[in-house]
């Protein structure tokens, strides 16, 4: 058994209590190890985003489970279970504003968690498999928005897989039974619905811990990259510990995406459309707005054809995903500075301004389908 | 240079002052950077790594007199953590300030084992042994609702009495009964976009031949006439599933648009502009004396240029 770390002998009850257990699960050190992190040059601002995804993950998951005290994953009952938690159960519609718009902060929140360790060089030796599993992670929040879109079942979600499901199916050989296999069957239903929730609810929550785990422990492992400019003393005068000022700057970032979250939740509530059917009516399909970029993207004629279709759907992200994943093993220059690294800056700025370029003309697009 | 050892005796240039009871680790080279020497009876201070002028297997020995280490301000404790209360990883691996190696006897069924290997891929093999013959019944259990076979049945859609003029695509929404799996009964919702073709737009669609529609087995299920003007289209667009309507274009007139990924089509389904790799598809059409129209409802893989039946 582990000797308390702090000697001073406990009085009260509670120092008896935490006395007690400290004995038992070394509560105390666990404690300290967590909190006594140096991080090189000092705590910032830049450094909230992996922390507030955590935060966001554990929010997710704990409105996910209350939904599934009402919802039911079935063709026929899915849209009135959502319908009733929206209208009829207390504080039902503010639940699943949460997790909706919890999702959105989620890929907004990933890609900013991406941006600050692209542009501070972070991935580089030897950070090489905690940038990999990152990205890891960050298949599995698509995964999540994906799959979680699906559940509702009115005709936004259904036209959203229908659409999805098509462009995985363009993957050469084996596109067909992938596709099948995640819709148990030739078309969307009952099936599809059943393998979206077990994913949604079971096997990407476990993976999304199990790659967390790792992330973190690698992170430790590996320790924080720290700012990428300024000399070791200059770095070693700022070093601070996680606790407090990190702490208190990640509090702050989870409170700010909390109070945007909610406020998204109680003025955009979430409102579904007519029950999903293979007939949209007047209803223009269209992802979420995340994915809307990339839905944009197909539009163009250079993805058009069966072959331009392999580009577009198939050929492009994963050539992306395979750049991502070689970007440390390739990149060996140690230099970290942004400033210094004009081919990254470079790609980082036209990959933001594709994806809000193409954003909004997939906005400026709506008014010219009525 | 041998690393400096707990309760080694600390010589100054005049004389012994001391004892080492701690050492202090830079967190960023994880090198020994101090020492917290105790003096005989005055505290303790802690002294560089940049004093010691030679370190031996007992002593430590300095640089300066004993008046400068007097002369240093006391050790403060509380400026510390120890390495148990710190995540700094690999912070110990190059320290050896204990006395000596700290040992745990092994006990005595693991002396002497010879086939530590041997027990390792053994233990690795039952493992897999235990997983193999899940795999298949896993992977089949999960692939039984992925290929079902085609349903050939006519379906009652419509009266083509709505349709008012020639060339126009005009949607047909119908109700279709499905039974999947073990729900029970549920009519969807489907549409199939009908047209009153004028000979050349027929022309267009059939190319002179009748169109013959084929089972699984290769066995003709119908055939539409070349000559029948009444033509359906699958709703569903080739390009990635979506379901188009009929619009008017800006520039290209009346066309079949997916408001999806904007491919267009002109009335005889063929591709005008946009990313879809084939035409529409026209699906068996039966219009009956009265005017009633049945289809038989097929869906095809969207995104090939082949018409590639899926249900």
């Amino acid at each position: 058994m582990r000797q308390p770390s702090v000697s001073n002998v406990p009085s009260t009850a509670v120092e008896k209590i935490v006395a007690f257990l400290d004995q038992r699960v070394g509560l105390k050190e666990i404690q300290a190890k967590m909190l006594n992190e140096p991080i090189p040059g000092g705590s910032r601002w830049a450094y909230v985003f992996g922390s507030i995804l955590l935060f966001l993950f554990i929010m997710q998951a704990i409105t996910g489970v209350l939904l599934m005290f009402y919802y039911v994953p079935t063709a026929d009952h899915a849209y009135a279970s959502t319908q009733y938690i929206i209208h009829e159960v207390d504080y039902g519609w503010f639940l699943l504003g949460y997790h909706f718009w919890g999702s959105s902060a989620m890929a907004v929140c990933v890609v900013a968690h991406m941006s600050q360790v692209f542009l501070w060089g972070a991935y580089k030796p030897p950070r090489e498999l905690l940038w990999i599993v990152g990205l890891a992670l960050f298949g599995i929040v698509i995964g999540f928005g994906f799959t979680g879109y699906l559940l509702p079942w009115d005709q936004r979600a259904y036209w959203a897989t229908t659409v999805g499901v098509e462009i995985l199916d363009k993957t050469p050989i084996l596109g067909d039974f992938m596709a099948r296999f995640l819709k148990g069957g030739p078309t969307p239903g009952q099936l599809t619905l059943s393998r979206f929730f077990v994913i949604h609810v079971m096997i990407l929550p476990a993976a999304l811990m199990a790659l967390a785990g790792l992330h973190l422990y690698l992170f430790r492992v590996a320790a924080p990259a720290g700012p990428f400019r300024g000399t070791p003393e200059e770095i070693k005068a700022k070093t601070d510990y996680f606790f407090p000022r990190q702490v208190w700057k990640d509090i702050v970032g989870m409170a700010v995406v909390f109070a945007a979250i909610c406020g998204l939740a109680f003025w955009e509530p979430v409102v579904l459309l007519e029950e999903a059917t293979p007939d949209p009516g007047e209803y223009h399909p269209e992802p979420e707005w995340y994915f809307l970029f990339y839905f944009q993207l197909l539009r163009l004629k250079m993805f058009s054809g069966e072959f331009g279709q392999f580009m577009g759907a198939v050929a492009l992200p994963v050539i992306f995903m395979g750049l991502l994943v070689a970007l440390p093993f390739f990149d060996r220059d140690p230099e970290r500075n942004i400033f210094k690294r004009p081919v990254a800056l470079i790609s980082w700025i036209a990959m933001m301004a594709i994806m809000a370029i193409f954003t909004v003309s997939a906005v400026i697009n709506r008014e010219f389908l009525d | 240079m041998v690393q400096p050892k707990l309760k080694s005796k600390v010589r100054c240039t005049d004389r012994d002052i001391g004892e080492v009871t701690r050492v202090i680790l830079d967190p960023i080279s994880h090198d020994i950077s101090h020492l917290v020497v105790s003096l005989d009876g005055d505290g303790a201070r802690q002294v560089s790594m940049e004093h010691v002028r030679a370190v031996s297997e007992s002593t430590v020995e300095l640089k300066i007199p004993s008046s400068e280490i007097a002369a240093l301000p006391p050790f403060n404790r509380g400026d510390y953590v120890t390495t148990h209360e710190v995540e700094i990883s690999h912070l110990e691996d190059n320290l050896d300030v204990v006395p000596g190696e700290v040992l745990v006897p092994l006990p005595d069924l693991e002396k002497d084992i010879k086939r530590r290997t041997f027990f390792m891929n053994f233990t690795h093999a039952i493992g897999f042994l235990i997983g193999l013959p899940m795999v298949y019944p896993v992977l089949r259990y999960l692939m039984k609702p992925m290929y079902a076979p085609f349903d050939n049945g006519w379906l009652k859609v419509g009266n083509v009495g709505k349709i008012k003029q020639d060339d126009i695509g005009v949607q047909f929404q119908y109700k279709k009964t499905v039974k999947e799996a073990y729900m029970p009964e549920a009519e969807i919702e489907k549409s199939v976009w009908i047209l009153k073709a004028t000979p050349s737009v027929l022309d267009q669609i059939y190319q002179g031949k009748d169109q013959e529609f084929r089972d699984s087995s290769g066995k003709l299920i119908w055939t539409n006439k070349k000559d029948v003007p009444y033509v359906a289209f699958s709703g569903k667009c080739p390009h990635l599933g979506c379901a188009y309507k009929w619009r008017q274009h800006k520039t290209l007139g009346e066309v079949f648009l997916c408001p999806c990924h904007l491919s267009i089509y002109d009335a005889a389904g063929k591709v005008l502009d946009g990313p879809a790799p084939r035409p529409l598809d026209a699906l068996p059409i039966k219009v009956a004396a009265n005017g009633d129209v049945e289809i038989i409802d097929m869906e095809f893989k969207a995104g090939v240029k082949s018409q590639i039946r899926i249900m």
